[in-house]
Order: structure tokens, then C-alpha cells, then sequence
């Protein structure tokens, strides 16, 4: 975005960069410091070797990819609708989708119980699933509708001119212009899905349906607190999400480099 | 679910002409409600329940358990509008929310144009900024509550610096517990302005920038005249999303300071939580629970109306 | 694919899916108050049993927030199982600080735990209704004369307003002690404190060496209120208990004097710096595990990390590695207030049987195992966590390697044989509301931001509304 010519802008823009980062990794490298304290790598070892953990990170991931799917296609498909189409009343529903974000969790607890017994699908992934996206797509739709409306009118006009039908509109406008944005979205989905904690202690009673984030508590005590391993399993926990994270900066960029608007 | 819904729907294109007369914009402007049937009959179906349930027993004297709730009507509201600690929860969600929300917003704004122009080792910086967000709040607050104590890190850089006189107790004191916990929150969620600020300046035009550039603009101006206004959609998504956060906030507060000392660092988020479970008020809980979505909707509908001013409907 | 829906079936169908879904939510449980009260029907209809016969097989789900490390409880079943091979125990570890979040739906629904843990206090009172009454099974157990093989701290604990015996004691938790590093006081040539004076000057003369003197988390409300409870028992034997039950004011003269003495553990230096910011677990016990602070406000479950294997465990939790495990020892309250200051405590946790157990054959079997068998006791006091319920019953000092036994023996006997009579309890007789209300007056002394006077007027204010 910055355009600079001088070598001397050039070192004054990496070291600005630098300096700003400075506060951000402070607190990872205490942390890294902190799980490797005491036994030191031994504790990622604990960590590895709590029983059924391959279970629980299997499960963790079929869930974020459940909860992932489902928004993406949820959110897409309303933000269309909200960012370009014509519905009577449009605000109105935007404002009631909003208000879903609004309820903390611990008061969402005992109505979503009550409807997953209702429906059956407890002690199931549903029952992780449905609500996590419940409250993801609010936020989805605020972001991707947004975006949406940034696209120009004129790209619908003209496709709409071509013949093309609205669902065409979708899927060879929409879909390829809000590449950035969805994997925004599909990050923060991710995050969302794989760090959520009390859903599925609520409601996932099997002990084979356990997600990951249960594993740090394995090593916390009402007397005792192991803060290295708990630390150690966060990293392990993390690396998956990071790793994320890289690949979709990648494809945020190359979705940016590909001149969206031509 | 949706899959068949699409193949369901079919065209449903502009109404007919005979219907729609024959103004112009609607005819370009096709109908959309089944579009966003999905994410209501998802989110609203789902949890409006959950509001109804929450409005319904916001009127009982409730623990939760109890087959026989007392029915109490208004009571909770009259009594949350008498509670001292509700009002400071508000006072310190206000300066919460303008004091982390400014701060992420210029910190991610800036993060990412710089890291959108040519840095060394972007995409080292990149991930240093997005792992906070990735990181579970319980498992940070010990190590900031070890960082931030008197003997803490933070402590000994302060006098590495030459300003040791500035180290203080900073969470057992009142006047800088709340502090502390606005720092934290900016660590943690500066990676996501910074995400999504990092996609919206993809959709500048790249024309304008070269237009300005031309012209002779500085960096600084072509910052406050092209790209701050036009990435203002994402501002105010996220200053939406940063006042819904700010009342809803709970983990930091709760996990670092547990609210106090002396309540200086309670949000609504935490005293919803501290009412409904350890305390078993849940009735109290729901009420306090209809204000926060009240007031979240209020504040959103400002920020809408204030901020979307220059926005045409299209 | 071409048909085309008329345009106002889409607003329909919108409104018959809202509707149906909150109908369908509604009906299915009759609405927001559903299980509890049938929980209520089955437990009266339940106590009017007598207990089910022998069970050889079966399995049962327990949840727990303790043993707080699945492997103890692994270890008891394990030991269970020598004697029921046939009986499977499933242990669901949740925390204390989720466990309420989690059981309150858990008990409601009909897939919760068999056998849940029951802790003394305000979770008789929310729970107690699912939980089945376990006087015959005791009975049928020990005997007729059953209470007096067990300690009685356990049993009044877990016994609700009508009567009803909601849990079995598995062990109990006594609290009034301070654990020292006895090796920190020899090098500096010290002695233990025994008046609050004393323990001043010994504070003053640590911090010269730059030794941390005492270390607590005051941020944390049941460390606070032991505290505040231990010096009441100095100042005034029996007034903690009074103003518990509501036979006496929070705001008496006692109070006063108790949070006053509390705030002078901050003003008279003996409380570390930044003590409100800080939690007991893991701060201020990484601290003293790792000799920064000489001492620290622990009750007998710190009596596991008297040995040199669970020492060495919590150092290298602590973060410190090759660090070389010292002697912890207990010592009495200072006499801060005049007197002796008597111990307290109540059940650790109980394990009730829901009155929902698939079946209850088995989960009787697994109860009663753990809390009134030789075995099952003797499993549970060689932790060094609890104290077991069952009379008679101590740790196998055999097997047990302290760090320094000649040093350690002694006091850790001593201590164990203290708590056997004590009926003071911890925090059977409050409810949330008022420990609540007892934080807040030990923060707001603490900080300066009210006067102990203050604090206690407002602390019997808000006790007098929570009953």
C-alpha cells in the first residue's frame, strides 16, 4: 500500500514493523518459555501421551469442518441476498440475525439442552455443530455481506445483461470475488469451532466424543495446576490452527493478486 | 439443507413482467428472501428459542434447579436498576469498548498497510499478530497474571527502561486492574482487525491509488483520504462487533482478574456468568441478559445509522 | 429444475419453521422447568426403598471435579475392580469451575452420571433433589450404629434441610494450618510465628534477606474466607459458626476485630505485595513450591506434597527442573486474636447416586466401596488429599517416603490425629450469596476501601437479604 522509494524509508518501515510486533510476541515467548519449563520437552511428551487424544483431535476436526461447511454455505448464500438483492423488510431480519450475537454462552446452556433433547441429537456432533454455527453465522454474514456490497453493481448488471440468472450471479461472481473474505470467514470459523469449550462438555457426554480443548484439563487440579503442560498442550493445540491460517494468507493473497476487479 | 434448497428454487429471477410494473430497479433487482431463509431458519430458529426462554424466565427468582420458581414479574429489572455494580459494569464496558476498539482499529489498519507494501519476512510478522486470537483465554491469563505481578515481566522491562518508578502492583490495584485487561484484549484481538482489514484493502481500487500517487499524494494522505474511507464498511462491521464484544466480554476479565479487585474490572459479560452459575440467581442472570441484548442492539443501530450515512443502499 | 415457488410461501414457511421449532422445543419439555421436578417425585418415592440387592455387574458413569487427576481415579476403580471385576466405571473429569455449568443440565436430561461428586454447602441445596437418599445404603453397609464409624464432619455436611443424607463422604478437607518451609526459617535463623507481632517481625527480618516471607492469592474467595475464618476462631472461638447459622451478626464486634486483623496483614507487611491480584493456584503455590515465599495458608490436602515424589512433580509443574524437593512442614494459626485458633473443615466431596441411575445395583456397589470399605478408605487416605471418612483408617506411613521424615513424621501424624474430632465446619453452612458477600468485605478491607466497620455492616447486610 505504501509506496516507498529511499533505502533509508525502506529500514524506517521494517523497524516501525518490528517495534509494533515487539508487545504482540512478548506474551508467546513467556508462554513457550513456560511450557518447556520444568520438564521441558518431556511435557509436550505428557501431552501427547494423555490417552485418547488422536480421538479427540479427530473429533475436534470433524466438528470445525461440520461448523465450517455449514457457515460458508449459510453466509454466502445470505450474504447475497442481504448485499444485493431485494427483500421486503431486509434490514429488519439483518438486525434479528445480529441480535443472535448478542447472548453469552452461559445463559444459551440450559435452552440449548432443553432443544437438543427435544430433538434427539444429543451426545451427537449435532449438538456441538447446530449451535456453534448458530452463533458463527451472524458474525459471517456482517463481515461477507459487507464485502458483497463492495462489489460493483455494474459486474451484476452486466452478467444480468449476458443472460445469466441469479444463481449464476452466485456462483461466478460471488463465490470467486469474496475468496478474500471467506477465508477470513473460514479462519475465524475455524478458530471458533476448534477452541469452543463448553458446548462440548455440555453436550457431548461419550467419553469418545470428547473434543481437544479437554485435554488442558487434564491438568489442572482443585489443589494442583500444572501451568507447564497446560501450556505445552495450548501450543500443541494452536499448531493446527496456525497452520491454517498460513495457507489461507497465501490464498487471501493470491485471491488479492488476481485483480478481482477486471 | 441448502443443497436442495438451490436446486429447489430454481430461477427465481426478477417477478414476472406483467407483475412488477415497469420500473427499472426492479426489474434489476431480483427477490432475495430465500437466500437468506438458511441463516435464519439456522440462527434465529435456533437461538431465538433461547432469547424467549431467557425473557421468559428474566421474571422468576429462579436457581435454576427448583421445580417451583417464584414468579416475580419486573422485580429483577427494578432491582438491577437500583444495583451499583450493574452501573459500573456499564461505566467500564463504555471505556472498555472506545478504548479497544480504537486502539485495534488503528493497530490492524496499520499493520496491514504496512505489511501490504514491501516488508522483510511478512509473513513472520503476519503470525505473530494472529496467534493471540488463536490462543484460548484460560490458558493465557495465568502467564499474564504472572507477567503483570510485582515481581513480573513487565515490572523489569519497565526498569530495564530507566522507568522503574512506574512499577506498580497493576492487578491488585483498582486504578490499573482495568487497565491491564484492555491491554490484554488488544493483544488478543488486534490479529483479527488485522485479518479482515488485510482482505478489505484488496477491494481498493487499485486506480485510485495510483491516481492519488501521481498527484503527488504523500503516504500518510493517500492512508486518510483513499484507503481509511475505503475500507469504512469493514470499521463499521467491526465497530458492531466490538460492542457486542465489549458487553458480552467475560473470559479475560473473569480468568485474569475474576472481576475485581472490588469489582474495578467487571464487565455484564461477568456478572451474567458470576449470577447464573456459582450464585444460581439465574432469573437475576437472564434479566441482566435481555439488558445486554437490549443495549447490544441499541448500540449497533447507532453505529449503523451514524456510520452508514455515506452508504447507499444498492 | 424449474418450477417456481410462489413468493409468499417463502415468508410462510419462515414463520411454520420458527413456530414448529419453538413448539416442538416447547412441547418435548414442558417448558423451561422440566427433569427437576420429576427428579423431586422419583427421589421421595426413592428414599422409601431400601436399597437394591448385591450387584456382580453393571456399569456406571461418574463425573466428578475430583479426584482431579483422572489417573487417582483410575486408580481407585482399578482397586474396585480386584473385588468387582464384572462393575465398569467410566470417570468424566469437569472442573470445578465448569462443574456447575455442566452437571445443572447433565442432571436434568436423562443421559446424565450415575454417581455424581457432592461437596458441602450450597451444592446440597441445588442438587440434593436429584440425588438418592444414601441412609439405607450406609446402613445397610456398617450397620445400624453406622455413625459413629464414620467422621461426623461428613456426614452433617452432606445432609440437607429435610433430613435426607444426599452423599457418602469420601474423605474430608480441614483447613486453619499455615505450611512452612522449615528450611527457609533454619538458614535465616527464625523461628515459626505464633502471635501476629511475631509474625511481623519475622516478615520484616526475611524481607532484609530479600526472602519472600507469606504468600496468598487473595484473589481467590475460598482462600480468603479460611483465612478470615482462622483468625474469627483466634478472636472469638465459635462466632464464625454462630454468624454462619444466623445466630449471630456478621457485624458484631468479633467481625470487626477479625477483618481488622485481616487488614493488617497488609498493612503490617506480613501479606506479599500484590496479594488481591493474585490466584492461590498456580501462582502463590508455584511461589512457595519453589521457595520464593517461606510460607503459605494451606489446609491437610497440602499433606500430599510432603512426599518427595509428589514434591518433585509439583516442582517441575512449577516450571523448575532439578530443583531439590524440600521439607514442608504445618504449623498452627498464629494466635492473632487471643486465642487458640481451633481447625475446621467438612467433607472434601460426597458421591451421591442420582435417582436417574440406569443402574443403581452397581452404582450402590462403587459408592459404598469407596466410602466405607477398609480398601476403598485406605486407597483414598494413602493420597494424602483427604481425610477418610471411615474411622480408623490412616495412611499407610509405610509406603509413604517423605522428603525428610525425621522432620516431616512427626507433625504430619500430629496434624491427622488433630483433625479427628473437629466438627467446625468450612463451608457447609453458607451459601453462595454470603461467601460472596465475605469476599467482597476481605477485598474492600483489604484495598483500603472501606473500613473493617464498613465492610462488616455491608457484609451483614448482604447476609441478612441472602437468607
Amino acid at each position: 500500500m505504501f509506496e516507498i522509494r529511499t533505502r533509508w524509508g525502506r529500514i524506517l518501515l521494517q523497524v516501525v514493523v518490528t517495534l509494533l510486533v515487539l508487545p504482540f510476541l512478548f506474551p508467546l515467548v513467556a508462554m513457550v518459555q513456560g511450557s518447556l519449563a520444568g520438564d521441558g520437552w518431556a511435557n509436550y511428551e505428557a501431552v501427547l501421551a494423555v490417552p485418547g487424544l488422536w480421538r479427540f483431535f479427530l473429533n475436534t476436526v470433524v466438528i470445525a469442518a461440520g461448523v465450517i461447511v455449514l457457515v460458508y454455505i449459510v453466509t454466502m448464500l445470505a450474504a447475497y441476498g442481504f448485499g444485493k438483492l431485494r427483500i421486503r423488510g431486509r434490514e429488519v431480519y439483518f438486525w434479528m440475525l445480529l441480535a443472535c450475537l448478542t447472548l453469552p454462552e452461559v445463559v444459551l446452556l440450559t435452552p440449548l439442552f432443553t432443544t437438543a433433547q427435544a430433538f434427539g441429537f444429543f451426545d451427537t456432533y449435532w449438538a456441538v455443530i447446530l449451535p456453534i454455527a448458530a452463533l458463527q453465522v451472524p458474525f459471517a454474514v456482517l463481515l461477507a455481506r459487507n464485502f458483497v456490497q463492495g462489489i460493483p453493481d455494474e459486474l451484476f448488471e452486466a452478467a444480468r445483461v449476458d443472460g445469466g440468472s441469479v444463481i449464476n450471479g452466485f456462483r461466478h461472481l460471488v463465490i470467486p470475488l469474496t475468496r478474500p473474505i471467506a477465508a477470513a470467514i473460514l479462519i475465524f470459523t475455524l478458530i471458533g469451532a476448534w477452541n469452543n469449550y463448553l458446548f462440548p462438555l455440555v453436550f457431548l457426554q461419550s467419553p469418545e466424543m470428547q473434543t481437544i480443548t479437554l485435554v488442558p484439563q487434564f491438568f489442572v487440579g482443585q489443589f494442583s495446576n500444572d501451568q507447564t503442560k497446560i501450556l505445552a498442550s495450548a501450543v500443541i493445540i494452536a499448531i493446527p490452527e496456525i497452520i491454517a491460517y498460513l495457507c489461507l494468507q497465501r490464498y487471501f493473497e493470491r485471491g488479492l493478486a488476481a485483480g478481482a476487479i477486471k | 439443507m441448502a443443497g436442495t434448497s438451490i436446486a429447489e428454487r430454481g430461477l427465481r429471477e426478477k417477478p414476472a413482467p406483467a407483475a412488477g410494473g415497469g420500473r427499472r430497479s426492479r426489474r434489476l433487482q431480483p427477490q432475495g428472501l430465500h437466500w437468506i431463509l438458511p441463516a435464519l431458519v439456522l440462527s434465529v430458529g435456533l437461538i431465538y428459542y433461547c432469547i424467549w426462554y431467557t425473557a421468559v424466565i428474566s421474571t422468576w427468582d429462579w436457581d435454576g434447579i427448583d421445580p417451583n420458581p417464584e414468579r416475580v414479574g419486573a422485580e429483577n429489572y427494578i432491582r438491577i436498576a437500583q444495583d451499583p455494580i450493574f452501573w459500573k459494569t456499564i461505566q467500564h464496558t463504555i471505556v472498555f469498548f472506545v478504548v479497544t476498539f480504537v486502539l485495534q482499529t488503528a493497530l490492524g489498519l496499520i499493520f496491514a498497510v504496512l505489511l501490504h507494501s514491501k516488508v522483510k519476512l511478512a509473513v513472520v510478522y503476519k503470525v505473530i499478530i494472529f496467534i493471540p486470537v488463536v490462543l484460548a483465554p484460560a490458558i493465557t491469563a495465568p502467564v499474564f497474571r504472572q507477567i503483570y505481578a510485582p515481581d513480573g515481566q513487565f515490572n523489569s522491562v519497565l526498569e530495564f527502561f530507566g522507568l522503574g518508578f512506574l512499577a506498580q502492583p497493576w492487578l491488585g490495584q483498582e486504578s490499573t486492574a482495568l487497565a491491564v485487561i484492555m491491554a490484554v484484549t488488544v493483544w488478543q484481538w488486534t490479529g483479527l482487525t488485522f485479518v479482515l482489514y488485510f482482505a478489505a484493502m484488496g477491494q481498493i481500487d487499485q486506480s485510485l491509488l495510483e491516481a492519488a500517487r501521481i498527484d503527488g499524494a504523500g503516504n500518510f494522505r493517500t492512508l486518510i483520504h483513499i484507503i481509511w474511507p475505503g475500507v469504512r464498511g469493514t470499521t463499521l462491521a467491526l465497530a458492531i462487533l466490538s460492542a457486542i464484544g465489549a458487553l458480552k466480554t467475560f473470559d479475560i476479565p473473569y480468568l485474569i482478574t475474576v472481576g475485581g479487585p472490588n469489582y474495578a474490572t467487571e464487565f455484564l459479560g461477568t456478572y451474567i456468568y458470576r449470577k447464573t452459575i456459582p450464585q444460581s440467581h439465574v432469573g437475576y442472570g437472564a434479566a441482566l441478559s435481555i439488558i445486554l441484548l437490549v443495549l447490544a442492539l441499541v448500540m449497533a443501530l447507532i453505529l449503523q445509522v451514524r456510520g452508514g450515512e455515506k452508504r447507499v443502499v444498492r | 429444475m424449474k418450477f417456481t415457488l410462489p413468493p409468499k410461501m417463502s415468508l410462510r414457511s419462515l414463520a411454520v419453521v420458527g413456530l414448529a421449532s419453538l413448539a416442538l422445543a416447547l412441547g418435548a419439555c414442558g417448558g423451561p422447568v422440566g427433569g427437576g421436578g420429576k427428579g423431586a417425585e422419583q427421589s421421595q418415592a426413592a428414599s422409601q426403598e431400601q436399597s437394591a440387592g448385591p450387584a456382580t455387574s453393571g456399569t456406571v458413569k461418574w463425573w466428578g471435579w475430583t479426584p482431579t487427576d483422572t489417573a487417582t481415579a483410575n486408580g481407585y476403580i482399578a482397586a474396585f475392580n480386584k473385588e468387582y471385576p464384572n462393575i465398569k466405571v467410566n470417570f468424566k473429569l469437569v472442573s470445578i469451575p465448569d462443574w456447575q455449568a455442566a452437571l445443572t443440565p447433565a442432571l436434568r436430561s436423562e443421559s446424565g452420571p450415575d454417581v455424581f461428586d457432592m461437596q458441602p454447602g450450597s451444592y446440597v441445596t441445588k442438587y440434593g433433589s436429584f440425588a438418592q437418599d444414601m441412609t439405607p445404603v450406609i446402613t445397610k453397609a456398617l450397620g445400624e450404629d453406622w455413625q459413629s464409624k464414620v467422621a461426623p464432619a461428613g456426614v452433617s455436611g452432606l445432609t440437607d434441610k429435610h433430613g435426607k443424607l444426599t452423599a457418602l463422604s469420601v474423605g474430608a478437607v480441614y483447613s486453619g494450618t499455615l505450611w512452612i518451609n522449615k528450611g527457609l526459617f533454619d538458614k535465616h535463623n527464625l523461628k515459626p510465628p505464633t502471635t501476629l507481632d511475631e509474625w511481623e517481625k519475622v516478615c520484616q527480618e526475611f524481607k532484609k534477606a530479600s526472602q519472600g516471607c507469606f504468600v496468598q492469592g487473595a484473589a481467590g474467595a475460598g482462600f480468603d474466607q479460611d483465612t478470615l475464618q482462622a483468625i474469627a476462631n483466634s478472636v472469638e472461638p465459635g462466632f464464625w459458626t454462630k454468624a454462619s447459622k444466623g445466630d449471630a451478626k456478621w457485624n458484631e464486634p468479633a467481625m470487626v476485630k477479625t477483618l481488622d486483623i485481616w487488614k493488617q496483614l497488609f498493612s503490617r507487611g506480613i501479606m506479599q505485595e500484590g496479594a488481591i491480584g493474585y490466584q492461590q493456584y498456580p501462582d502463590a503455590n508455584n511461589d512457595f513450591l519453589t521457595g520464593k515465599y517461606a510460607m503459605v495458608m494451606m489446609g491437610t490436602w497440602y499433606t500430599q506434597y510432603s512426599t518427595e515424589k509428589a514434591m518433585t512433580a509439583a516442582l517441575k509443574a512449577a516450571g523448575v527442573s532439578g530443583a531439590k524437593p524440600f521439607p514442608i512442614l504445618p504449623i498452627q494459626f498464629p494466635n492473632v486474636g487471643g486465642n487458640t485458633s481451633e481447625m475446621f473443615g467438612d467433607a472434601d466431596y460426597g458421591l451421591s447416586i442420582s435417582t436417574k441411575a440406569k443402574d443403581k445395583a452397581a452404582a450402590e456397589a462403587f459408592v459404598t466401596w469407596l466410602t466405607t470399605s477398609q480398601a476403598g478408605q485406605q486407597a483414598v487416605a494413602d493420597q494424602l488429599n483427604d481425610v477418610p471418612a471411615l474411622k480408623g483408617i490412616e495412611p499407610n506411613f509405610e509406603e509413604i517416603n517423605f522428603v525428610d521424615p525425621a522432620t516431616q513424621e512427626a507433625p504430619v501424624k500430629d496434624l491427622l490425629a488433630k483433625v479427628a474430632p473437629v466438627t467446625q465446619p468450612r463451608f457447609a453452612l453458607l451459601n453462595q450469596d454470603v461467601q460472596d458477600a465475605i469476599f467482597q468485605a476481605a477485598q474492600s478491607t483489604a484495598t483500603g476501601k472501606a473500613t473493617p466497620e464498613e465492610a462488616a455492616n455491608t457484609l451483614q447486610e448482604a447476609a441478612a437479604a441472602a437468607q
